[in-house]
């Protein structure tokens, strides 16, 4: 199947052949293959999984915090997000102090307003961020 | 009292003869002058074009990038067209038109050429029975259509900071989904200069049209959805929108950097003469 993974600032796969990939929706994790019925879905803060063609099978991992992922009827899936980065690339110090800073914040806004929700975005992006490279924030 | 005025006519006539004589022949330091000021504006004028150059670079790499961004929304709205010969004839009932137009000056056409599709596009929707407003992005399409269009302008982007990004296409975009909304709009029209190579743009204008509840939603049938689908969908286009938005952004930009360009090369090849003439 044909893979095509962008971000405003990044093309990082443009027309690639890979085996599947597996994404993380809103009813949660679901993996596309050649042939997969035409879908659309909002991408929840998680994981996207790309596993390659070739022998060995590879898996490359990105932690995409939303974006939408559209899966065509002639077996290619557009993957767009403003922003992605590799699990590779995340840094475990900044992700919880990131956390902590929204989960102080969420305490101590409004009930209800919209700094009260950009707060509690940010608290469930970084926990998501942190159980991804393996880091359990609370 | 004719006496008096005679002699005050008089007076007033003596320095003009003497002005006259004084305007024959430009004296060397008087040239001298005219040369150095117009080798200042020469040197202005290159550096702006090397400057317009340099940032035209970065926008070209942005252009290319944005563009892979941009394709996955091929499936849900129209092919741009050119603006030249259009006849606007199948645009819908109601129509917000975004026109992308710069924040300075001092860069050619891009900007009047915008006014002028904006102005031709209104007229051909009035002239169909049909109705329309404007959102102006860029100071200069705002002072541009201001008196020409002013009761169709809605609201306007100025102070857009360069080079743009996806989260102020995202802000954008929201600006324009609230007027949208608001005004119950068909569809939207985005006019803006397409960057062809740095000597070429053309004017294109974009339709994307909004469909009321999903199950209109032509491009969309066959599609599964795991969550919600009127909200996913509704989501959906709002961040398609913001992706378009960012794409005619960037269009628009590189455009603008080419235009600025040529306009300056000129300019300093136009102060050569003038000092060469001197």
């Amino acid at each position: 199947m044909t893979l095509n993974f962008s971000l405003p600032h990044e093309t990082i796969y443009a027309g690639a052949e890979v085996s599947q990939v597996i994404i993380p929706g809103e009813a949660g994790e679901y993996g596309v293959t050649v042939n997969h019925v035409p879908i659309i879905s909002q991408l929840q803060p998680g994981v996207l999984q790309i596993i390659h063609e070739d022998g060995g099978g590879e898996t490359e991992k990105y932690f995409v915090a939303g974006g939408y992922a559209l899966t065509h009827e002639n077996s290619v899936t557009d993957v767009t997000c403003p922003e992605a980065v590799k699990l590779d690339d995340i840094d475990p110090d900044a992700v919880s102090k990131n956390y902590d800073t929204a989960k102080t914040a969420h305490a101590s806004a409004e009930l209800g307003s919209l700094a009260q929700a950009e707060a509690q975005i940010e608290m469930e992006t970084n926990k998501a961020m942190g159980a991804a490279i393996g880091l359990t924030l609370a | 009292m004719s006496a008096s005025s005679l002699r005050v006519s008089a007076k007033r006539a003596a320095p003009r003869v003497m002005a006259m004589i004084q305007r024959g022949m430009a004296t060397e330091k008087q040239i001298y002058n005219q040369m150095i000021s117009t080798k200042n504006i020469q040197k202005i004028t290159s550096s702006m074009k090397m400057v317009a150059a340099a940032k035209l670079k970065g926008d070209e790499t942005r252009l290319k990038l944005a563009k892979p961004f941009n394709t996955w929304t091929t499936a849900l709205r129209e092919e741009p067209k050119l603006c030249e010969d259009a006849t606007f004839e199948e645009l819908p009932q109601k129509c917000l038109i975004v026109p992308f137009t710069s924040e300075t000056g001092l860069c050619g056409g891009v900007n009047s050429f915008i006014s002028k599709s904006t102005k031709r596009c209104v007229k051909a929707l009035i002239d169909d029975g049909k109705d329309c407003n404007i959102v102006v992005v860029g100071e200069k399409g705002r002072s541009q259509m201001r008196r020409p269009l002013g009761e169709k302008i809605l609201t306007s982007a100025s102070g857009v900071q360069y080079p743009g990004s996806f989260a102020l296409a995202s802000s954008l975009s929201t600006e324009v989904i609230k007027e949208f909304k608001e005004g119950d709009f068909d569809a939207l029209v985005f006019i803006y200069n397409h960057y062809l190579n740095p000597a070429t743009y053309q004017q294109m204008y974009q339709v994307v049209s909004m469909p009321k509840n999903s199950s209109e939603g032509n491009f969309l049938v066959g599609y599964e959805c795991d969550g919600e689908w009127d909200e996913t969908v509704d989501s959906m286009y709002e961040y398609m929108l913001a992706s378009q938005m960012f794409y005619c952004y960037m269009d628009a930009g590189a455009s603008e950097q080419s235009s600025r360009m040529a306009a300056m090369e000129n300019a300093t090849k136009n102060a050569g003469e003038m000092i060469d003439s001197l």
